[in-house]
């Protein structure tokens, strides 16, 4: 008898726990936002941060001379009231007048000078002060003018303006960053939208409304939980319970899928620009001349099945890419699309191999890695050789090694074909083809076209807006009959929201700035 | 008895210097085997990205490419001094992971050892006591599935349904995020925090962010208990003290549990506290599963980044307290079993 009623109350006392607990371990309410991400920032100072859950918070803390708005993807002025080219190595921008850090000491033009003074003094190891390489000096010659002196024409340095790493810090007043080492990430202050409340690394970034912002759009919500989880699937369950209000990067596939019919769970999409392609090795790939190794290259471009891939693998949470350029952002021009066609055509691709007397199957050993590019990435190689080798033009060996070994032998010339993604630093198709085209690109795959280098440095220099349309409409389709890489998908940008959320799809666009302070509840 | 005091003292004495060899071994290990593996923090980061040579520039900047004695001698220096660095990939201290992560840790090690204790023991002794019957059956059995099934499996089926089926319990984390932000944490022991501050609303929430990754890893563990106390009752059982007990009348209940169990503890007090010891490594799947902000997920975390200063930190505490648990658990041996020779 005494044990039954011992089991009673414990039973009781579970259930009186419960009870209580779902008062404060629910989703809280009015203007409260719960984000659930299994990303992990490295810095909420501008300058030691170069990735994404950093930049999400540090677009909330900070503001920028310039930025993307919403849905656009263009720059705008953010922080400065104008900005423009005073000549080609000179851009010049008036402040707003009357903005202030959230600790009420006034944003001038010497914050602004500071800011990125100290980037390029600190160049932190986890930084993107290489970004920069193209500032000669940064000058403020009064407190609401600020002129940047490049070494070279450069019309992508407005967009490299927008960029996370590049906002504005205070110089002086009670919480004056360093100049010559990071500010500690629970130290972060700024101008924007929000205040950072508390940050634990691993486990949560509270982000509260910044009363003394003054710019056209602030927050609509309160207050913001960011929570961090080790695993996607920990995450859909958090989601699923109700534990947090927007589960955001990454889902995979497959709780993609399963959640689409869960109670009170929306999935929302938009536009992303996250890429991924597959990469040659000139010098390692197979082909006895350029010619054939041009050959084989297209023959792969023209036999690849990308809305296969799309459907069969990701469920339909990427699209197919037919540039490096990817939709949504300005120039982009689906030029392997125009080239080889909007599907695989095996006998276009056979005839290519047999005019450059390549003989078949070419034997291709195409290494991809299991630990950076999601856990899809082993189906997504599976799907390509079952595709290739199913044409009979290829012999496929796939080849998988962990990212911290791959990350230097892909570009130490010990892959012949390897896979590879992409995240743009700044959302302007320069990202997207200087990176991967140019002589000097980050790849050394030994690329080296004469023509296309001329056409990239043109792009750059040039402001006009038709010159440099002209410029990348003809980078792509280079780069499509060449294809020393061929693009493979392009990713959407998904999450799963709670019911009574709204504002995350108005985020969703090619810049990738997470906007929480667009986000709404109730 | 002072010569027996002496030994006693060069016992413990010469058990204390052996940890030290150890700790250093281990500390040379996990420096060198960080050194051996491919890539860098930067290069985990930022390769694929950025150029080699924009790599090779940062990795200088951050001392990488520093002669290795050199980098081992800092580090030594650091482990000694307390000083153990400064993580590379979020800029964090050590102290600042032993502290916020470790106490996540202890709390689930502490609680799950609980439970592994409420569980094993009395299913041991009863196994023990009524040998060959279907409660030994039951209780063996028991033991056994429970310790061969992947703490992550049965994690998860204990996520899945008293989380999402029964919408009971929270599935993942260590408190509600709310909770979290506001909770005074002086001593980071959320159960103790909320109860000093008298926090009742956060005390619900931290019990009730318990129950499931503590009753998983617990079960488990208990697992091993159970086969312990089972075997050493059986033992004990058949001693001449348990027959004299019986034949003097004393209750059974009573000759089982004050003169059995008891003399059956001895083994099971080294083998129990070497189980504590390495629930605190042990702990890492059951902090993954249920998202626990343990120490376990956060070496794990940081060993994909290749954060070297994260992980030597971090294994060199997990060796100090492995160490330090060990040669207290010989040192309980040695007061409390006079059969210990030294």
């Amino acid at each position: 008898m005494g044990r039954i009623r011992g089991f009673a109350v414990a039973g009781a006392a579970v259930a009186a726990l419960a009870v209580a607990g779902c008062g404060s371990s629910g989703t809280g309410g009015g203007g409260t936002i719960i984000r659930g991400t299994t990303d992990q920032p490295v810095s909420y100072d501008p300058a030691g941060a170069y990735d994404l859950p950093s930049y999400d918070v540090v677009y909330a803390v900070y503001q920028n001379l310039l930025t993307i708005p919403a849905g656009g993807n263009k720059p705008v002025p953010e922080a400065a009231q104008s900005c423009d080219f005073t000549d080609k190595t000179t851009y010049k921008c008036t402040l707003q007048s009357g903005d202030k850090f959230s600790d009420g000491t006034s944003l001038d033009s010497k914050d602004v000078k500071f800011s990125f003074d100290r980037n390029v003094k600190i160049a932190s190891p986890t930084g993107a002060s290489s970004l920069l390489t193209n500032l000669k000096s940064t000058s403020a010659p009064n407190p609401q003018t600020v002129v940047f002196n490049l070494k070279a024409p450069d019309a992508t340095f407005p967009f490299v303006l927008t960029a996370a790493s590049f906002a504005i810090v205070p110089a002086d007043g009670p919480n004056a960053y360093p100049a010559d080492k990071l500010q500690p990430s629970t130290k972060a202050v700024g101008s924007g939208r929000y205040t950072l409340a508390s940050f634990k690394p691993g486990q949560q970034t509270v982000l509260e409304k910044n009363p003394k912002y003054s710019g056209a759009d602030p927050a609509k919500n309160d207050r913001v939980f960011i929570q961090y989880f080790n695993t996607s699937s920990a995450l859909k369950l958090a989601v699923q319970q109700g534990d947090v209000d927007i589960a955001y990067r990454s889902l995979t596939p497959t709780d993609l899928k399963s959640l689409q019919g869960a109670s009170g769970v929306n999935i929302v999409a938009g536009t992303g620009t996250e890429i991924r392609y597959l990469v040659f090795n000139l010098g390692l790939q197979p082909g006895s001349s350029d010619a054939q190794k041009m050959a084989v290259r297209q023959a792969v471009a023209q036999t690849i099945d990308r809305q296969a891939i799309a459907n069969r693998v990701y469920e339909g949470t990427v699209t197919p890419l037919y540039s490096m350029v990817p939709k949504g952002l300005q120039y982009a021009d689906e030029a392997f699309k125009t080239q080889y066609g909007a599907s695989p055509d095996v006998a276009a691709a056979k005839k290519t191999l047999q005019q450059a007397g390549v003989k078949t199957p070419v034997p291709l050993e195409v290494w991809w890695t299991p630990s950076h590019y999601g856990p899809s990435s082993g189906d997504e190689y599976a799907e390509i050789k079952h595709e290739l080798d199913a044409s009979g033009l290829f012999n496929v060996t796939l080849k998988s090694t962990e990212w911290n070994q791959y990350s230097t032998a892909a570009f130490t010339n010990k892959y012949p074909e390897f896979q590879l993604g992409w995240f743009p630093d700044y959302p302007d198709a320069d990202d997207y083809t200087a990176s991967f085209y140019a002589k000097t690109s980050f790849l050394n795959i030994g690329y080296d076209n004469p023509t296309m280098d001329k056409l990239l440095a043109q792009e750059k220099a040039s402001t006009d807006s038709s010159v440099r349309a002209k410029d990348f409409a003809q980078i792509q389709k280079i780069g499509a009959q060449d294809a020393p890489t061929i693009p493979i998908w392009q990713g959407k940008q998904v999450a799963a929201v709670r019911n009574g959320i709204s504002g995350v799809q108005e985020t969703f666009d090619p810049s990738f700035i997470f906007r929480y302070w667009l986000i709404t509840k109730g | 008895m002072s010569r027996q005091g002496s030994s006693l003292r060069t016992y413990l004495l010469t058990r204390v210097a052996l940890a030290v060899p150890t700790v250093l071994i281990l500390l040379t290990m996990v420096f060198l085997l960080m050194r051996v593996a491919p890539g860098n923090p930067i290069q985990a980061a930022l390769g694929g990205h950025v150029s080699q040579k924009q790599i090779a520039i940062r990795s200088h900047r951050a001392g990488y490419d520093r002669p290795i004695l050199e980098q081992y001698g800092d580090y030594l220096k650091g482990a000694v001094t307390g000083h153990l660095g400064t993580t590379l990939t979020d800029h964090r201290t050590i102290g600042n992971i032993i502290v916020e992560n470790g106490s996540a840790t202890l709390e689930l090690a502490i609680a799950a050892f609980a439970i592994a204790l409420a569980v094993g023991i009395p299913i041991g002794i009863s196994a023990g006591r009524w040998r060959d019957t279907p409660v030994d059956i039951g209780g063996r059995l028991f033991g056994i599935v429970i310790y061969a099934a992947p703490v992550f499996f049965t994690g998860f089926l204990a996520q899945l349904l008293f989380g999402t089926a029964l919408g009971w319990l929270p599935t993942s984390g260590r408190v509600g995020p709310i909770t979290e932000f506001e909770l005074s944490k002086p001593t980071h022991f959320y159960l103790i925090d909320s109860l000093v501050t008298g926090n009742w609303s956060a005390f619900s929430d931290v019990v009730l962010h318990l129950i499931l990754p503590a009753l998983t890893l617990g079960l488990l563990i208990s697992g091993v208990i159970i086969r312990l106390v089972r075997v050493n009752m059986l033992q004990t059982m058949k001693g001449d003290y348990v027959e004299a007990a019986r034949a003097r009348g004393i209750r059974e209940r009573r000759v089982v549990i004050h003169h059995a169990f008891r003399n059956a503890l001895v083994p099971v007090v080294t083998v129990a506290g070497l189980q504590f010891a390495t629930l605190l490594g042990g702990a890492i799947l059951t902090e993954q599963t249920f998202n626990w902000p343990g120490i376990g997920a956060e070496l794990v975390r940081y060993l994909n980044n290749r954060d070297y200063i994260a992980v030597q930190g971090i294994v060199t505490v997990f060796a100090i307290a492995v160490v330090v648990v060990s040669v207290l658990i010989d040192i309980i041996n040695a007061f409390v079993d006079p059969r210990v020779r030294y």
